[in-house]
């Protein structure tokens, strides 16, 4: 059997076992992907993957009506990989929560891809380390932002308002985040109104920004939320950066330790600024 | 007839905002066509689906409906004027156009709106007809056609293989911009181009009563798993108008803001006590749905969409108004077999 | 009038009075008296207006005062959210803005000749007493009116001067309670959530009509009472609230279905309500 038909038997498998009471992967529609849930062994001949398939299915375990489907077994590519591990290091799920129906490429810059196997949250972190440890930005972002760093401040922030000028704030790329599992939003509350929700230049700078600072060593390069922005704005340009600064700064690569503090949210007594001690 | 060569699109436009018009039409913005103000010496691109629709031109995203000089805890209120500068859309789809009708009718609803009315006042709309359309079309299944002329000021007909464009004004604000564009439009002959097919995919008039019926139908959880409940769908749609009223300000000026919204987004519909009357995205999809197909034809007689086809271009979850559409024809259809 | 519907009116707070330890009633007076005379003109019992602190924002409240009364404004609201808060911290002399009045309303010029019934739950008492001072402002029209009004604790009920007042008069009959182990030792009211009350209160073969007033699950044990009381669907009425933003059914927010409250209601009759998709209240 080749990867796509393993993938599938085991999928349909999982169903017929009840380790899975669903199965969330990727179908054809036209001449796109979009995500399908599987809940019968008979529907996992459905299931395909290639690069088109974009979205991170991660993003679906903070919606209540997928957790009421738990456990879940989800095709999940390094990056996604990546995310389920983020996600358990979060305490948002648990090894018995989901099966990684783990899928990578074949070989370096191939096209072709290879089935790892239905693996556990412990497994997949440990196939993270072993073969995808040296997974970085693609050479074209890293090379756009090292343009950006070379230019004055003035043609800097012209470029930022120029692409967040298109902002509308439709969210959706919080909404195709899965590290973006607030159920209530900072943007969302209003004592105070923090960010300003309208579509304007100091708004749209406040939120595009602060949702990268709140993805600080938590990004793990899925790229679903540039993917999905409507309006085609760098979004990660943005989230590189600050990825590159959290692993340069802190050592942090988000997604392939289970028992990872997380960036923003822990501290060392060795910390090298004063300021916190 | 009327015609303009392609090519000279650029000379078009030119010459309208020579006469006062700010010109709106699809050019590239980098990796996407964007209905947006057009600047001298860009393309406009005629084969292309925007990312975003007409109604930008008529709400924009976020907009001023009041202002407020604070002195402490004192205000005085200022007077807030549209603004509505005298607008061209050039090249907009009939999908587009045809949803104007749409906002026309809510935005006058026992009340006027002035900034909406003065904004669609200013704006002449030259529709161009569509050759071609994708598989997220479906303007023939909700009353439209790849060549309707409703809501436009002016039809454009693709001609000779595509190298022309026939031009016909439908009215009076179609007939001031022939007048304004002066020499680039002439007189001469040219044959129309086959319009678009655009398969029909579903029965809207007969959705509206399915919809009726299924309000409780566990259908909706099952089409709604995928939404992620962003706005994208909404902002996109040339129909959705559903809107929030914010205020910001300084200490010494607040301004009241009318910003787009969505009822996709959960907290949409939150009370301040805690209760949500939809409290799951099956809910809001549901509404989406119910709102465009059998709601606003109770209230207004015609559909709340226009078969454009962004909301599925754009869902970054493959989510599509279409498809569940269809689904729930075919899940009646199922039913009614039994 | 620049013609712009989102224009407020300007209010200076007269008179600012505590109910509860969190709700707050303001007298508000119109800066404009040609602003006053036509909304003077406009307003019936039931309709809402939008009451707003710039800088903050507007929130849908009801008019808690009736056309009767038309030299003020009354608002009633609880201190819940961002607009609340900041009404809650204005102060007398000071001003707002208010918008309206806007919706349907209560059709008491059909309710002449008839028996009246109140119900009010908390919050409720607020529309309620709109309609209640309107009636008695016209006594000799109607029939026999009667209030049951009811609170979680003592503390919460709101216009307690005014129900002291009512129940002094003879040409209403007031009935007040709190929920169980609301009461406190100088409690003389009854104790029972207030559709048990009603139940017990009011008796059978009722012809009139109803009003009840409250949060959604008290209207929802309450409706079927007044069904067993003998009052007809469509002579029960009741106001619903929901998320509002514009207030005139363009926003698209406070629809249950394809009903805007704000403008085919906020009253609605209990025949409306049934019509109504459950799932989206």
């Amino acid at each position: 059997m080749n990867a796509l038909e393993t993938l599938r038997a085991d999928a349909a498998r999982l169903l017929g076992e009840g380790r899975a009471k669903v199965v969330i992967g990727y179908r054809t529609r036209g001449k796109k992907r979009a995500p399908v849930f599987i809940t019968d062994a008979a529907g996992a001949g459905s299931l395909v993957y290639d690069a088109a398939c974009r979205q991170n299915l991660a993003a679906y375990l903070r919606k209540p009506e997928v957790r009421t489907l738990l456990p879940a077994a989800l095709v999940a590519s390094p990056p996604v990989m990546r995310s389920l591990v983020l996600l358990a290091a979060e305490s948002q799920i648990g090894e018995e929560d989901v099966v990684v129906l783990a899928v990578g490429p074949a070989s370096e810059g191939s096209g072709e891809w290879r089935y790892h196997g239905a693996l556990t949250l412990a497994e997949t972190a440990r196939l993270l380390k072993e073969k995808y440890a040296l997974l970085a930005p693609r050479p074209e972002l890293l090379d756009q932002i090292q343009s950006l760093a070379a230019v004055s401040v003035e043609e800097r922030a012209a470029f930022w308002h120029e692409a967040f000028a298109q902002c509308t704030r439709c969210y959706a790329c919080r909404a195709a985040c899965p590290a973006c599992y607030c159920t209530v939003c900072l943007v969302e509350k209003n004592v105070p109104q923090w960010i300003s929700t309208a579509a304007r230049p100091h708004g749209n700078y406040a939120w595009n920004l602060i949702r990268a600072f709140h993805a600080a060593g938590r990004c793990t390069g899925c790229e679903a939320c540039e993917a999905a922005c409507p309006q085609g704005i760098p979004l990660m340009l943005l989230n590189v950066l600050v990825a590159e600064e959290a692993a340069e700064a802190f050592g942090i690569k988000a997604g392939y330790d289970l028992d990872a503090e997380p960036l923003i949210g822990s501290w060392s007594a060795d910390d090298e600024e004063d300021f916190i001690r | 007839m009327k015609i303009v060569d392609v090519d000279k699109l650029s000379d078009l436009a030119a010459a309208l905002a020579a006469k006062g018009y700010r010109i709106v039409a699809p050019v590239r913005d980098g990796d996407v066509v964007r209905l947006k103000q057009w600047k001298r010496g860009e393309c406009v691109v005629l084969d292309a689906f925007t990312v975003n629709s007409v109604k930008d031109v008529l709400i924009p995203p976020s907009e001023v409906i009041g202002r407020y000089a604070l002195d402490g805890d004192d205000f005085t209120p200022e007077a807030v004027a549209a603004e509505a500068p005298k607008t061209v859309v050039l090249a907009a789809r009939p999908c587009d156009a045809a949803a104007m009708a749409v906002l026309d009718a809510v935005f006058n609803w026992d009340f006027a709106d002035t900034f909406y009315n003065a904004r669609r006042a200013a704006t002449t709309i030259a529709a161009l007809a569509c050759r071609q359309a994708d598989e997220q079309c479906f303007c023939t299944s909700v009353g439209g056609a790849p060549d309707s002329t409703a809501g436009a000021d002016i039809i454009l007909r693709p001609a000779d293989g595509g190298k022309r464009l026939t031009v016909e004004a439908l009215g009076e604000k179609g007939e001031a911009l022939v007048a304004a564009a002066g020499e680039v439009v002439q007189e001469g002959e040219a044959a129309a181009d086959a319009v678009a097919e655009v398969p029909v995919r579903f029965d809207a008039a007969a959705l509206a009563a399915r919809l009726a019926e299924n309000f409780e139908s566990p259908l909706w959880q099952t089409l709604s798993l995928a939404c992620l409940g962003c706005g994208a769908c909404a902002y996109a749609c040339p129909t959705c108008h559903c809107f929030d009223i914010q205020d910001e300000g300084t200490r010494r000026e607040s301004v009241r803001l009318r910003n787009w919204d969505s009822c996709g987004f959960g907290l949409f519909t939150q009370h301040a006590g805690g209760h949500n009357p939809r409290p799951d995205q099956a809910a809001r999809w549901r509404q989406r749905v119910m709102h465009k197909f059998l709601y606003f034809v109770e209230r207004f007689g015609r559909l709340a969409c226009s078969g454009c086809g962004r909301c599925a271009r754009l869902c970054p979850a493959g989510m599509a108004m279409a498809d569940s559409c269809a689904a729930i024809e075919a899940a009646a259809q199922k039913a009614a077999k039994r | 009038m620049s013609g712009n519907l989102y224009e407020a009116s300007v209010m200076r707070i007269a008179a600012v009075r505590e109910e509860t330890p969190d709700t707050r009633t303001l007298r508000l007076e119109f800066a404009d008296e040609a602003a006053r005379a036509a909304f003077s003109r406009a307003y019936r019992v039931g309709m809402f207006g939008l009451y707003g602190v710039p800088g903050a924002g507007e929130c849908a409240l009801c008019i808690a005062s009736p056309p009767t009364r038309d030299r003020y404004v009354e608002c009633t609201f609880r201190r819940t959210g961002r607009v609340t808060a900041a009404l809650a911290d204005r102060e007398a002399e000071q001003r707002i803005t208010l918008r309206g009045p806007y919706g349907n309303a209560f059709p008491i010029d059909d309710w002449r000749g008839r028996d009246v019934l109140l119900v009010a739950g908390g919050m409720g008492l607020a529309p309620l007493r709109s309609v209640l001072w309107n009636l008695l402002d016209r006594r000799a029209e109607f029939g026999a009116i009667t209030l049951v009004c009811g609170a979680r604790t003592a503390a919460d009920l709101l216009y307690k001067d005014g129900l002291a007042e009512w129940a002094k008069r003879g040409d209403v009959k007031v009935t007040t309670t709190v929920d169980p182990g609301g009461e406190t030792a100088a409690w003389r009211g009854k104790v029972g959530l207030v559709p048990a009350v009603v139940e017990e209160t009011v008796p059978p073969n009722q012809k009139g009509v109803a009003a009840v007033c409250g949060p959604l699950g008290m209207i929802k044990f309450a409706m079927p009472v007044l069904v067993r009381l003998g009052f007809a669907a469509r002579d029960v009425y009741t106001t619903l609230e929901n998320r509002m933003k514009c207030g005139v059914g363009q926003c698209g927010r406070c629809n249950i279905g394809g009903v805007y409250v704000c403008r085919d209601g906020p009253v609605f009759t209990l025949e409306q309500l049934r019509k109504m998709p459950a799932g989206d209240l």
